[in-house]
């Protein structure tokens, strides 16, 4: 008995020891893949982007200067494989890359527009079934090719690639200008016959200088705008010049698995409001009673949105209640808003202002792109009791005929350090804002 | 089953809870999302509230087999036929589920983790610990489970929790998802999903009374029918319907999505873990019943002769089907309509025919 103990112990040992004879993959056998590009190939059907981990690269902290390409140790490496698919792309990689690929540290899955227009089902699948790829990769559609973004990320204060990406594509929790876009929420949103899915549009900044900006690619003049706001831009098209070419801004919204269209920084920020993920960021609002001033806010979603759906003759009718708090940043025209008698007038600005921009973003996504990104449809389905009903229904194909109702309540809860605003006084005893 | 070693109900519930749930930890979620759609969870409370109903009236009917199992049954009905015939139906129902869920954790493990390793060398892992349990004896293994049980589930929960933000109401409905013929027709076949309650009664010789055998009975289907609904309800928030129908293994995919931060990620190692415990205890368990039965039902002496025949014999039937779909395939038909035969009808049968049995043999004594 006490013989067959001590078989069964070293049996019982063998078993966790042997766990290696198969499985046994050393890490510093391993080139970690942070981010995968898909583009239309020119010799085969893909041209799959891989951009590799450096380890060595990568050392030394958070804050080294590392920089791909930016002088010193790089920290990531790209390569690019034309193949029919992404695992013969790997196959092919592995080839050359003298450590095997291992896709579990990837942090984004990056398709070309061209790509995302054609449609990406395909592509979406194989990602969700391998065990290797994680369900919280950030889903990214390139304006430009997927290879010339991945080759451009070439981050400053990270050491590590994969770093960057994951708090710049994180940023949406403070700038509202991208959406939460991970893999699974796509996968969800495009499977779910209630809704269709997002991804962050990302682009290659095309400035060479400050002095070649230009309005080109900004949205403000289809939105009625004077001045652009900071999010009427989409990635690529940002006025701004500086050693980060890659840029985050705006959504590609897809019907299905099928890109349709694009939203700039504004609108994604009102998609996050009417989805209740918009967490906080900074609005410039013109001032009511000042042309040309701003009035910034720190704007806070304080309740998730209501959401409503009613049929009328068939056609959706839905009801949105946005409710917000603000923080004065600044009052650029020095206007007294922050007493009481005239909060109001500024609460009604900054509404109004807002529940247009909403408005205009559900009718584009709806008349325009014909597509439920906002996920409205989850509140109808609410009324079926089985889901053959559902179904039957079809409610994406009748979305585009919805009407909408928006009400937005802001109210400013706190004036920063500053109770009132005086104006400056000139040599002429006048205030700036009366000389305008 | 004469023996000195008893159970408390804590441990007999926390066997039971084990033995019942783990199937919560393989393809159960699914299984529900499958029949009832965005309903599934319905179906898991239905079958729970079914189970208890069934067990109820098994327990009354056990009342005067205080400490019989179903083979001591079996014996005063038939003598050594009905033992023996009792024993192979208790076995075989046994022996197929196990050599099952056998080759479904080693193919879950290999799907997840070891992936270049062959099946036959994932599976020497549990067979290794069917064996060093069946060795220990039962009441080595019933001890453990007092202790780990409590912490696989406490690390369901912590699961749950994490998932929560993904959680959206709006995927449970419609409320009825595939229909109320669904839920509460085809629905009823589910109660299969507590075939393990079999266990319960293969170890009333280890129980203290009656009285202990209910309320163990109770707690187990109840905390098991909490555990699966919990689960079914999460995973049918997190994963809307129809993509929950896609998943192979829902509680590991959900494990998956979980991210709290940048130091909290890749939760599915620690959800390997639990799962791992789960399926090594649940087998070690089914392992020794399985051996006690056939020991039992032959009257043999010692059951440990039988350890590494049987665990031969459960390693190769694991293996035969060809493919993990088939295995799934085989494993679904068995659960969703045939095992609540044995587990419920066959032991009402039993008992109803025991105590006719017993009250004419009464009725000839006092003649």
């Amino acid at each position: 008995m006490k013989k067959l103990m001590i078989v069964l112990l070293i049996a019982s040992l063998l078993t966790s020891l042997l766990t290696g004879c198969f499985d046994r993959r050393e890490v510093d056998e391993l080139a970690y893949v942070m981010a995968i590009g898909f583009d239309k190939g020119k010799t085969n059907i893909l041209k799959i982007t891989f951009q590799i981990a450096i380890p060595k690269g990568m050392g030394g902290g958070g804050g080294e200067e590392g920089g791909g390409g930016g002088g010193g140790d790089k920290n990531s490496m790209v390569l690019s494989i034309e193949a029919p698919t992404l695992y013969s792309a790997i196959n092919m990689a592995n080839t050359t890359v003298s450590r095997q690929l291992n896709t579990s540290h990837a942090k984004a899955v990056v398709f070309s527009k061209e790509m995302a227009q054609q449609g990406i089902d395909r592509y979406i699948h194989t990602l969700i079934r391998s065990r290797e790829f994680r369900p919280n990769m950030y889903m990214v559609v390139s304006r430009t090719s997927a290879e010339e973004f991945i080759k451009s990320v070439q981050p400053k204060l990270e050491g590590n690639p994969a770093k960057y990406y994951e708090l710049t594509l994180n940023s949406y929790n403070y700038t509202a200008f991208i959406g939460n876009t991970q893999l699974i929420n796509f996968y969800n949103a495009a499977s779910a016959f209630y809704s269709n899915p997002v991804a962050t549009l990302g682009g290659v900044n095309a400035f060479k200088s400050s002095k070649d900006f230009n309005l080109n690619d900004s949205t403000y003049t289809e939105k009625r705008e004077k001045y652009p706001q900071e999010g009427d831009f989409r990635a690529g098209g940002i006025t701004k010049y500086g050693e980060l070419k890659t840029e985050f801004m705006g959504l590609a919204v897809f019907d299905g698995t099928k890109m349709v269209g694009e939203l700039d920084g504004q609108e994604t920020s009102y998609y996050l409001m009417a989805t209740g993920q918009y967490n906080y960021a900074y609005w410039s609002i013109p001032d009511p009673k000042v042309e040309g001033y701003f009035i910034l806010l720190n704007v806070k979603q304080s309740r998730k949105p209501e959401r409503k759906v009613q049929m009328v003759d068939g056609k959706p009718n839905i009801h949105l209640k946005i409710r917000l708090e603000a923080d004065i940043l600044n009052i650029q025209s020095g206007v007294n808003y922050e007493d009481l008698k005239q909060l109001p007038v500024l609460e009604k600005s900054a509404e109004d202002y807002i529940k247009q921009g909403l408005q205009d973003m559900l009718n584009k996504t709806s008349k325009q792109y014909h597509t439920d990104i906002c996920g409205f449809g989850a509140e109808e389905k609410r009324k079926f009791l089985t889901w053959e009903e559902w179904e039957k229904f079809n409610w994406l194909s009748r979305y585009k005929d919805s009407t909408f109702n928006v009400d937005v309540d802001l109210k400013v809860r706190r004036p920063g350090l500053l109770i009132r605003t005086i104006p400056s006084p000139t040599s002429e005893g006048n205030m700036e804002v009366q000389n305008q | 089953m004469n023996n000195k070693v008893t159970f408390g109900r804590w441990e007999t519930i926390t066997v039971l809870l084990n033995s019942m749930g783990i199937p919560i930890l393989l393809g159960f979620p699914r299984g529900m999302v499958e029949l009832g759609g965005t309903a599934g969870w319905l179906i898991c409370i239905y079958i729970t509230v079914l189970a208890l109903a069934l067990f109820y009236i098994i327990s009354r009917l056990y009342k005067p087999f205080e400490g019989m199992d179903p083979l001591d049954l079996g014996e005063r009905i038939a003598g050594n036929a009905g033992r023996i015939i009792v024993g192979l139906i208790f076995f075989t129902h046994s022996t197929f589920i196990v050599s099952m869920i056998l080759r479904e954790f080693g193919e879950d493990m290999k799907v997840i983790a070891l992936t270049v390793s062959p099946i036959s060398f994932v599976q020497l892992f549990f067979i290794t610990g069917m064996i060093v349990g069946a060795y220990k004896g039962i009441e080595a293994v019933v001890r453990m489970h007092s202790v780990v049980v409590v912490l696989i589930s406490a690390g369901v929960l912590i699961l749950v929790i994490f998932v929560m933000p993904f959680f959206k109401f709006g995927n449970i409905y419609p409320i009825l998802g595939n229909g109320p013929e669904k839920i509460f027709g085809t629905g009823f076949f589910r109660v299969s999903s507590f075939s393990a309650l079999i266990i319960i009664y293969m170890v009333f010789p280890f129980i203290k009374s009656h009285e202990q055998f209910r309320t163990a009975g109770f707690w187990g289907i109840g905390l098991t029918g909490f555990f699966m609904t919990l689960v079914t309800l999460t995973f049918i928030g997190v994963l809307p319907y129809p993509i929950s129908l896609e998943q192979f293994l829902p509680v590991y995919q959900l494990s998956r999505i979980i991210n709290v931060g940048r130091f909290f990620e890749r939760i599915e190692s620690v959800f390997m873990l639990l799962w791992a415990s789960a399926a090594l205890l649940y087998l070690s368990f089914a392992f020794i019943i399985i051996l006690r039965i056939f020991q039992k039902a032959f009257k043999l002496p010692y059951y440990r002769p039988l350890i590494l025949p049987f665990a031969v014999i459960l390693f190769t039937l694991s293996l035969l089907p060809p493919n993990v779909m088939t295995a799934l395939n085989l494993e679904a038909i068995f659960f969703r309509s045939y095992a609540w035969l044995t587990t419920f009808l066959f032991m009402i049968i039993l008992l109803i025919t025991a105590r006719f049995v017993s009250k004419k043999e009464k009725g000839r004594i006092k003649t």
